[in-house]
């Protein structure tokens, strides 16, 4: 019995720009990741169709070789998904239904899976609006069907939708509620972020001494964990997060806001790059996190750490890391796989974390003044 | 870095009236370090092409030292190799935090510009002192 699922990647390059191969490598481990095999990738040079997205020619290349679906690097507006489902019969995804695809599969807790369910419908909602309208363009509706109308469809969506928020709301609460019981007990709060597959929960495994599942493909983690760690004097509370990915939409993250909320409320961020990647490709990869970064409206301070340093040279991670001195200076090296600086890095983060605030307690010696004092021991003693 | 931004690229009563701003910053890849000097140019303008933003922007950061950071809408999304020879500067488009920060900081400040200067001319005052371009 055949139940793989098969697809032909298909990217279109801007004319205006260099060549991406690395685009494409990119897509393929994605495609892969969600359990696809490639049967082909293919790829023009050329403005964009207005009806297929690729010329006609290259859609008909990719599905002679009868693939379950042709997956597209460049977004597909609602129309040229119709299009092509309706020219050539065949399933069409670009590449951020892609990756919904493999955060579905991957949602474990409650959280993530409101959290996909939301990116789904955000993403999908415009797709139903257009392709409904598109189907009825000739038909009139009228009040004896026993069908609904496209926009009854498209209410629901929208009304699902304020539900999840809601809820998701809610999970942002505790988690707000849960950051701030835990500055209180006097821990410090870092996030791990990072693309996608640069070792972030390889990273927070050897740090945090856990297992996590940490293995070597794009999204892994979805759910954000949390671990304590001892720095010097200090103690903070490690978390893992979600990995970021070059052109993330908004909508995507804005349906992450709760668990992305680990990132930007964070004392500090760990930002994790994969000195492995080649020097134009770790650069943009970078930039992406930044950018991501900035779309998420973190303020707070960033220490980058150059992860699989055991996978090149000295003189190169020395060289990559000149090229990249203007986004990551004074970086971290360390290679999660190999427990190479994790030393140095522990160090530096207890050196990058606010400064302790020192405060003078005067209290009465009286019956009251001990019940506090017994309050104080109580609480330090349990932050312990 | 001298980061640039305009505010006002849109017509009113059939004329574009703008102002840039110009601030000098060191900045590290997480934030602004320290301001060095602002500088807001304004400027009446019948359109609001190519030729018109970039005389703006050289007016603009005249004098100031560093790389011109600019977003990529502000000049049309050109390449940065484009915008260098045009503008005959080293420029670039925003990749850090703090880049975007110090983007963010120009905006305001010509944002703020903008209304004053729109306010002034609603008042009759400083007629003439503005810049006229074809």
């Amino acid at each position: 019995m055949k139940n793989e699922k098969t697809a032909v990647l298909l990217f279109r390059e801007d004319p205006r720009d260099g060549p991406h191969p690395e685009k494409m490598a990119e897509l393929r481990g994605l495609a892969e990741s969600a359990g696809y095999k490639v049967l082909a990738e293919i790829s023009q040079r050329r403005g964009r169709d207005r009806r297929f997205q690729l010329g006609r020619g290259k859609v008909a290349e990719a599905v002679s070789l009868e693939p379950e679906k042709l997956i597209f690097n460049n977004p597909l507006s609602p129309g040229q998904m119709f299009n092509i489902t309706k020219e050539f019969e065949i399933l069409a995804i670009d590449r951020f239904s892609l990756i919904l695809e493999i955060f579905a599969s991957r949602a474990t807790t409650r959280e993530a899976k409101l959290q996909v369910e939301l990116a789904h419908l955000s993403y999908e909602a415009p797709f139903v609006r257009t392709i409904e309208s598109l189907k009825k363009l000739s038909e009139r509706p009228g009040y004896m069907g026993s069908g609904s109308y496209d926009v009854s469809m498209y209410r629901d969506i929208k009304g699902r939708m304020a539900k999840i928020r809601a809820e998701l709301k809610a999970v942002e609460e505790t988690g707000e509620r849960r950051r701030e019981r835990r500055r209180e007990l006097g821990f410090d709060l870092v996030s791990l972020a990072g693309y996608t597959n640069a070792g972030k929960s390889t990273l927070f495994n050897r740090l945090t001494e856990e297992t996590v599942t940490a293995k070597d493909q794009p999204f892994t983690t979805l759910s954000p964990t949390t671990r304590a760690v001892a720095a010097k004097e200090r103690r903070f509370l490690l978390t893992d997060t979600v990995g970021f990915i070059d052109d993330l939409p908004l909508f995507l993250i804005k349906a992450f806001r709760s668990t992305l909320a680990e990132i930007v409320e964070a004392d500090l961020v760990l930002l994790v790059v994969d000195l492995s990647d080649p020097p134009e490709v770790l650069r943009e990869k970078l930039a992406s996190c930044h950018q991501t970064l900035w779309d998420c409206g973190c303020y707070a301070p960033i220490v980058s750490v150059l992860n699989k340093v055991d996978r090149v040279d000295p003189e190169v991670a020395l060289e990559r890391c000149e090229l990249i001195q203007d986004l990551a200076p004074n970086p971290a090296f360390i290679s999660a796989r190999e427990g190479h600086g994790l030393g140095g890095l522990v160090d530096l983060i207890a050196e990058k974390l606010p400064p302790l605030e020192e405060f003078a307690v005067r209290l009465p010696s009286s019956e009251a003044g001990m019940g506090q004092l017994s309050r104080l021991t109580r609480s330090q003693s349990r932050s312990r | 870095m001298v980061a640039v931004d305009i505010s006002g690229r849109h017509a009113v009563g059939g004329r574009y009236i703008m102002v840039s701003a110009s601030v000098a910053a060191r900045i590290s890849p997480g934030g602004i370090e320290r301001t060095r000097r602002m500088r807001l140019v304004p400027l009446v303008a019948e359109s609001v092409d190519m030729e018109v933003v970039i005389e703006l922007i050289e007016d603009s950061v005249r004098g100031l030292p560093g790389v011109v950071l600019a977003e990529k809408g502000d000049l049309y999304n050109l390449e940065r190799w484009r915008v260098e020879s045009i503008l005959g500067r080293e420029f670039k488009y925003p990749e850090s935090l703090g880049e975007r920060r110090a983007i963010e900081l120009a905006h305001h400040a010509s944002f703020a510009g903008r209304k004053l200067v729109l306010r002034l001319m609603e008042e009759g005052l400083g007629e003439g002192a503005w810049k006229m371009t074809a």
